[in-house]
């Protein structure tokens, strides 16, 4: 501890803190311009001068450490104006147009200047100018160089954190000017997060250009809805519009970062494709009606089925807040008696329970700073850069100041892999085994510790040749993998949601989780998942198997897959679908479609009328999530609020209305009237979330807690070896076929936003680059993608570092349906991959 | 005076016979009869132009090459006391302002406003003037809430007209209701 005096008050702080620091927790003020507590230090503008007693020179305060002892004056004259001087060299060559820049307002310069600068500058000279026009930098981002200042915050932000190092410096000293290297359209991540740390208008938004002061404009601090990162990110709207979303620097796990979909994927708020009436089909069509017409035919339709013994069942997307997704079980369980309730359509219903015993989920929420406070990061099962942009970003944060040895297991290269001490690329499908592999290397190098290891006798029976053969890795890569752990204190393993796929040989994990604590190790888990309330729906119990707060169920229910099945054999007679479109999402689309035409009264509640609305017999209209209250578990476990900001569009109502009024329908006494009343009872059924209080959460949540805890779960662990056989190559369809999420889109949300749709809007398929060059095409080539039963024309992006004989396609898109490839019960679809040099684009079936 | 109260006054019995401070009242009545008329025939025939530092409808200018000057910085908005304008700016590259910024809508509630002046001293490109004119009675709510085109069109009274004047005026009427005419060519003092 260190004890300094600043302006005469004297201070106790930890050894090395920055001046900077310890001056603002003693209250005073003291302006910076190019440091920002999350970026490497640059030091380069020098407003942050302060006076140092007994020292001549005045010190930066921003790159200058307290030392026991020392005497600091942050107001002095010589300090005073020094920094005067300072901010008017800053504005010697600003253009000073604070009328027509976006900045104005809001703008860190005019704010220090209004504060600590000059009222007068002796500079008469004529200011640099690059350009005359503002010009278009990217599809989110248009610049005027003139009015960079120099900080560098937009080359540090994109190098450091987003990893994608496309900014940098033209020329030096005055006559810098931050764009990119050649001027010229940039092809990056798109995430803004350059425009939102630029103190001044040199980077600015196109979107919202011109559009409003930031005084006008009215907001919402709540959280994305796209993917489990959860980050926090503010709605701001003028007049009912909503103009911009912004991330502030003390708000949630993000800070300042969010990715493309966070910044700018909201504009289907105010979409005008927005469902804004219920419809009942009438005569083969759907025609528009009033709430009362569609719940009266919902009360028919859900009666008669009752009366009848006929099966009910429901899926929920997991996108929809913990409120919705537990009113929902409780209707689908209490109300309606069915077991057959499943939260999205895209994974394997079995692998979800193993997946949450394995990883520990019951035993509550793991921040993500703690998770990544480790020596040993495996990530397996994500494409995490392209998934989760957000967790990609801190991973990347984080291992820049700390030596952390990350691995990467992952059929597709990414972003993150240049921060990585460790790749394996492994064929799709094949995390149960890489976890397998790692854990027999672990196993035979300390076999006299581990006996006592569960789920050994498994771990025995796998050979080398059968791990290399099966996930298409090096056996060397699996041992460094191994060798990595053994030589750390803790590990943290990040599982993706790709594990979810189909069945997994995930039991594994707990064997490798097991040799790892009884090898000393401390271990965390962290799952990943690619929707915003993954986490959330299992813990409010939308799983055929699973109650709110993971306790077992009685009944036997079935899940998507089941429920598609039965109804295929006509068995289904009510099937109520919120915010799913499982006609595009479910892995085989065609099966999807022919057994959801054979559901006799298929409920579809959405935003949109998608795919699988079109086929309903009734269409309620949802809310957006500024739309309606409620709570949001992320991938952490961490509780945060989603707030109503905006009245519904139209006659759209808060799903959680929705979800009340069918129920009451159906039974008068299922009576909920508010979203902070429904939290009331989840904390009743899921007792992680008892300390959790609705009102007062904010900024960054609240991480769930385990409660009660009686002895050790019982957890699933291997009973044999992986045995799927080694895929044989097919001459004629040598490529796997893979999907996930694009970097700029998720689900099918994404794609009715304008500026995501700008960025991207057409389907891609991506090949690695040994494969590019067989085929003879490059980046923006179209190809053919040819299964057994679909084929589509696509365009090729190249990714540098992915497996050979793995093909890409985003879920994302309309002008493709990548589900048509899957054929259910067969795994992932082999297919052929032909170039083409016509311009025809678009999916077809063969 | 006091001094001879209780005395006999000849002098003023001699100005009550002969009415004498009657004409001399009716001397001044007659004087004003024959002398320049001072009295504003407002408004059938004359009006009058207040001084340029005069705070009337505001006005919306354009520059010499007949640019507007507004470049949609929304700070007349700002600093109104009474929240009586709305700045929506736009983007706009057909060269119709001094910028590529320029105002969508800028309109002002007449009703709430109190003439302050604030916003002419806030806006940065000269562009918003408080003018000269202050007929501002009318018929509908709606007539008091002007938009950006309604205050672009020149007004009456030039702004380099120095004003303090008279000047000749004529009563028109037309749909939008009556409506005095200055005719600034002729012109008069009234002192
Ligand atoms: S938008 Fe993101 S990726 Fe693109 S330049 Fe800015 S910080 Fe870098
Ligand atoms: S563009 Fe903005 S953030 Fe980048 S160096 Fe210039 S002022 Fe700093
Ligand atoms: S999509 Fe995920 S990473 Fe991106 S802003 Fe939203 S929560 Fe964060
Ligand atoms: S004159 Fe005063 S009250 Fe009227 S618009 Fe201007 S600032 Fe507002
Ligand atoms: S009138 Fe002047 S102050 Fe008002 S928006 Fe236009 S330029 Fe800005
Ligand atoms: S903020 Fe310290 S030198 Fe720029």
């Amino acid at each position: 501890m260190a004890t300094v005096k600043i302006n005469g008050k004297e201070i106790t702080v930890e050894d090395g803190t920055l001046i900077l620091d310890a001056a603002t927790s003693a209250g005073f003020e003291i302006p910076t311009m190019c440091f920002h507590a999350r970026l490497s230090k640059l030091a380069s503008c020098r407003v942050c001068l302060v006076e140092i007693v007994g020292q001549k020179k005045l010190q930066p305060s921003c790159v200058t450490p307290v030392m026991h002892g020392m005497e600091v004056l942050t107001e002095s004259p010589v300090v005073k104006s020094a920094r005067s001087a300072m901010i008017d060299l800053l504005l010697a060559n600003h253009p000073l147009d604070c009328p027509v820049c976006d900045k104005g307002g809001e703008c860190e310069l005019q704010d220090i200047t209004f504060k600590f600068g000059p009222r007068k500058s002796p500079f008469g000279e004529e200011k640099r100018r690059f350009h005359e026009e503002d010009y278009i930098l990217s599809p989110v981002i248009i610049q005027n160089a003139n009015r960079c200042i120099q900080c560098k915050r937009c080359v540090r932000i994109c190098a450091e954190t987003v990893g994608a190092e496309v900014l940098g410096s033209i020329d030096r000293g005055a006559g810098t000017g931050e764009t990119s290297f050649v001027k010229e359209y940039l092809d990056c991540d798109h995430c803004g997060n350059c425009i939102e740390v630029c103190p001044v208008g040199s980077l600015m938004s196109r979107s919202f250009r011109y559009k409003s002061r930031p005084w006008d404009l009215k907001g919402v601090d709540t959280v994305c809805t796209y993917c489990g990162t959860g980050c926090q990110l503010t709605v701001q709207a003028r007049n009912g519009e909503v103009l911009r979303v912004i991330s502030k620097p003390d708000k949630g796990i993000n800070h300042e970062t969010l990715c493309a979909r966070g910044r700018y994927g909201y504009s289907f708020i105010n979409s005008h494709e927005r469902l804004v009436t219920p419809m009942i089909r009438k005569g083969g069509t759907l025609e528009p009606a009033t709430w009362d017409e569609a719940l009266k035919a919902i009360k028919e339709g859900i009666t008669g089925a009752i009366r009848n013994g006929g099966k009910i069942g429901g899926i929920a997307s997991s996108r929809l807040s913990n409120e919705e997704l537990y009113l929902f079980q409780r209707l689908m369980r209490v109300v309606l008696k069915t077991n057959h309730i499943d939260s999205g359509s895209r994974w394997n219903t079995g692998a979800v329970k193993t997946f949450t015993e394995v990883m520990e989920l019951s035993r509550g929420g793991v921040s993500i700073y703690d998770a990544l406070n480790t020596d040993t990061l495996l990530v397996i099962g994500s494409s995490i850069s392209d998934e989760n942009p957000v967790t990609d970003y801190m991973i990347r944060r984080l291992s820049q100041n700390k030596k952390m040895n990350i691995i990467i297991a992952s059929p597709r290269g990414m972003k993150l892999d240049s921060s990585a001490a460790l790749t394996l690329r492994h064929r799709p499908a094949a995390e149960g085994e890489i976890i397998s592999g790692i854990s027999r290397v672990l196993y035979d190098k300390n076999a006299d510790k581990l006996n006592d290891l569960s789920g050994k006798e498994p771990l025995k029976s796998i050979s080398k040749e059968n791990i290399s053969s099966l996930t298409g890795t090096d056996w060397g890569r699996i041992e460094s993998a191994a060798n990595f752990m053994s030589s750390s204190n803790s590990v943290t393993i990040a599982v993706g949601n790709d594990v979810l796929r189909g069945p997994s040989r995930l039991e594994f994990l707990n064997v490798l989780v097991g040799a790892l604590r009884l090898l000393g190790k401390e271990v965390k888990l962290f799952p990943v998942f690619d929707r915003a309330n993954q986490r959330g729906a299992w813990e409010m119990g939308v799983h055929p198997a699973m109650m709110p707060g993971y306790s077992a169920t009685a009944g036997n229910g079935l899940g998507c897959e089941g429920i598609l099945e039965a109804s295929s054999r006509g068995e289904m007679d009510v099937l109520y679908v919120i915010g799913e479109d499982i006609v595009s999402d479910f892995p085989d689309g065609r099966f999807a479609e022919e057994a959801l035409h054979r559901v006799k009264f298929l409920i579809v509640q959405d935003m949109f009328l998608t795919e699988t609305a079109k086929m309903a017999g009734v269409v309620l209209p949802g809310a957006s999530f500024v739309e309606k209250d409620g709570t949001f578990t992320n991938q952490e476990g961490r509780v945060q609020r989603l707030r109503r900001f905006l009245p519904p569009q139209g006659d759209a109502k808060a799903d959680w209305e929705i979800i009340a009024a069918v129920g009451a329908a159906v039974d008068p006494s299922f009576n909920y009237g508010s979203a902070a009343g429904i939290f009331g009872e989840i904390k009743e059924a899921a007792p992680m979330y008892r300390e959790i209080a609705f009102e007062s959460l904010d900024g960054s949540g609240a991480l769930i807690k385990e409660t009660n805890r009686k002895g050790t779960d019982l957890k699933s662990v291997p009973s044999v070896a992986s045995q799927m056989p080694a895929a044989s190559p097919d001459p004629d369809y040598p490529f796997v076929l893979i999907t996930g999420n694009h970097l700029y889109h998720s689900g099918r949300l994404s794609l009715r936003t304008d500026i995501l749709r700008d960025i991207l809007s057409e389907a891609i398929v991506e090949i690695s680059e040994e494969d590019a060059k067989d085929l003879k095409v490059g980046k923006g080539d179209k190809v053919v993608v040819k299964g057994e039963r679909y084929e589509a024309t696509l365009t090729v992006h190249v990714n540098k570092r992915s497996a050979k004989g793995v093909v890409f396609i985003p879920e994302n898109f309309t002008d493709v349906r990548v589900n048509m490839f899957f054929t259910k019960g067969e795994g992932l679809p082999r297919v052929r991959v032909l170039p083409l040099t016509g311009k025809s684009h678009g999916g077809g079936i063969k | 005076m006091n001094r001879n109260h209780y005395n006999f006054d000849l002098n003023g019995l001699l100005k009550k016979v002969f009415f004498v401070d009657l004409i001399q009242g009716l001397f001044i009545t007659f004087h004003y009869t024959f002398s320049k008329t001072i009295t504003m025939k407002y408004p059938d025939e004359e009006t009058w132009i207040p001084y340029k530092r005069f705070r009337g409808l505001h006005t919306l200018n354009k520059n010499k090459e007949g640019k507007e000057l507004c470049v949609g910085c929304e700070l007349c908005q700002k600093s109104c006391p009474t929240q009586c304008i709305t700045v929506v700016p736009m983007q706009d590259t057909t060269g119709k302002g001094i910028a590529d910024r320029v105002a969508y809508r800028w309109e002002i509630n007449l009703l709430r406003c109190m003439f302050c002046g604030l916003c002419e001293d806030a806006c940065p490109t000269e562009a918003l003037k408080l003018g000269r004119e202050y007929e501002l009675a009318g018929t509908s709510m709606q007539r008091h809430l002007l938009t950006k085109e309604e205050l672009l069109a020149p007004q009456a009274v030039p702004a380099e007209f120095e004003g303090g004047v008279i000047v000749k005026a004529r009563l028109g009427t037309d749909e939008t209701g009556i409506k005095v005419v200055p005719d600034m060519s002729v012109q008069k003092r009234w002192w």
